[in-house]
């Protein structure tokens, strides 16, 4: 592969092309999984939707400020997507100025929904300590045009996690692991081009990869992610920073059956980064809701 | 409308739902939210916190609460030039804002302040008092 492929607007880029923008309403895209990538978590699933409100935001306010991960009040997964697939993208803006954007979105393929976001907010920070405005002004062109070839994204390593403690009959309430973010990695070069931060979306996902099986060995069954609530992301996560994810044990869900909450958070030289609450149910239940 | 006074009677009508909002906003115990607790110095929110905390009140009271709004409730109807100065607070605006934290204690106001300090002042009391007006702007349209 060339070398630019796995760089700036490829590497960590989610949207092909934009098709529709209505004003500061509503706008759609799409992007497909390369069938060459094997790992495919579903949360850059949500990640695909926070860039194309990113775009519209971005163009609205000029290219002067951008949105960053913040808060995302409810994400609903009702589908795994697998490599070759095409993600077709919507989102509804609520609101977008210079300080903030709020919106909820969601992914289908072949019209069925995978994921959707609700109470969705990005914080507006000054694009210059991010990225150059021009090229993404021009990329922005790009995509509400002939769009960019699909395939670019070539996935990411998966996260490398290091078993701390466990719970244990009358031992520790939870369990912790220990993430080595890389100090190099292509995504870097994309996320961002002149500040390289650990997307919060693979943060999110390495506590997904925390939880599950932790989740699984306390209620005794298989289960999957099926909600996610109270994402805050509270601080940026540079290249090489070693994070300390720990999950709380699992409570089942009042009024839903086979069905548990573990909260769940990532902490920085003793100072939380990031906060969730994941939501598990057992692959039976999943599926009879779909 | 939205300059009615704003009485302890009325702040008690919104703060069970102010105060459970911002519990689950700061993952803390409702009773850790008194009306009078300073949310930085006493619950360590931070910025990313009143964002959160915003959001979630314009969910519970179905209003808009655009960012800054506190600042501007406080400043009123006073000329920006009037209120503060190279970000620093005059006579008039600490006066101003004296007037609208009534129930923070008078120790707890620095002088000179600076415009980005005020947060540090702020408790569930003042978004109480922020979700109140709000709903009077609302009601007036």
């Amino acid at each position: 592969m060339p070398e630019q492929s796995i760089g700036r607007f490829a590497a960590f880029s989610f949207v092909d092309r934009i098709t529709e923008i209505d004003g500061l309403r509503r706008v759609t895209g799409v992007f497909t999984i390369s069938p060459e990538v094997s790992y495919f978590p579903v949360s850059l699933v949500a990640e695909a939707i926070g860039q194309l409100a990113a775009w519209v935001a971005m163009s609205h306010v000029d290219f002067k400020f951008r949105p960053v991960a913040a808060l995302a009040g409810d994400t609903r997964i009702f589908k795994v997507p697998q490599p070759g697939d095409t993600l077709e993208l919507e989102v509804d803006i609520e609101s977008c100025d210079e300080q903030a954007i709020v919106y909820r979105g969601r992914a289908r393929i072949n019209q069925e929904i995978v994921l959707e976001l609700l109470d969705t907010l990005g914080s507006m920070l000054d694009i210059n300590e991010f990225d150059d405005p021009e090229r993404l002004r021009h990329d922005f062109a790009c995509l509400t045009s002939t769009g960019r070839d699909s395939g670019s994204f070539l996935g990411v390593p998966r996260p490398t996690l290091h078993a701390l403690q466990v719970a244990q009959d009358g031992g520790v309430n939870g369990c912790e692991v220990e993430l080595s973010v890389p100090t190099q990695a292509a995504f870097f070069n994309d996320h961002f081009p002149s500040r390289p931060v650990f997307p919060a979306t693979l943060l999110l996902d390495a506590l997904l990869q925390v939880a599950q099986p932790f989740t699984e060995k306390t209620v005794g069954c298989q289960v999957a992610a099926s909600r996610i609530t109270n994402v805050k992301v509270r601080a940026f996560t540079a290249p090489g920073t070693t994070l300390i994810l720990f999950a709380q044990s699992p409570e089942a869900v009042a009024d839903e059956p086979n069905t548990w909450c573990v909260k769940v958070g990532a902490r920085s030289a003793g100072k939380t980064i990031a906060g969730a609450h994941l939501y598990f149910s057992t692959t039976h239940s999943l599926e009879s809701n779909l | 409308m939205a300059d009615q006074v704003i009485t302890k009677e009325d702040i008690m009508v919104v703060f069970p739902t102010v105060q459970k909002t911002m519990a689950d906003a700061l993952g803390c115990d409702e009773d850790d939210i008194k009306l009078d607790v300073s949310l930085i110095e006493g619950l360590d929110a931070e910025s990313i916190d009143f964002l959160d905390m915003v959001f979630r009140l314009e969910r519970a009271f179905k209003v808009k609460v655009p960012r800054g709004k506190i600042i501007e409730d406080v400043r009123g109807d006073m000329p920006v030039e009037e209120f503060e100065q190279n970000g620093v607070l005059t006579e008039k605006g600490l006066a101003r804002l004296r007037e609208y934290l009534a129930e923070i204690p008078a120790e707890r106001f620095s002088s000179p302040m600076r415009v980005d300090q005020i947060a540090r002042l702020y408790t569930p009391e003042t978004f109480c008092k922020m979700i109140i007006t709000a709903q009077r702007v609302a009601a007036a349209e």
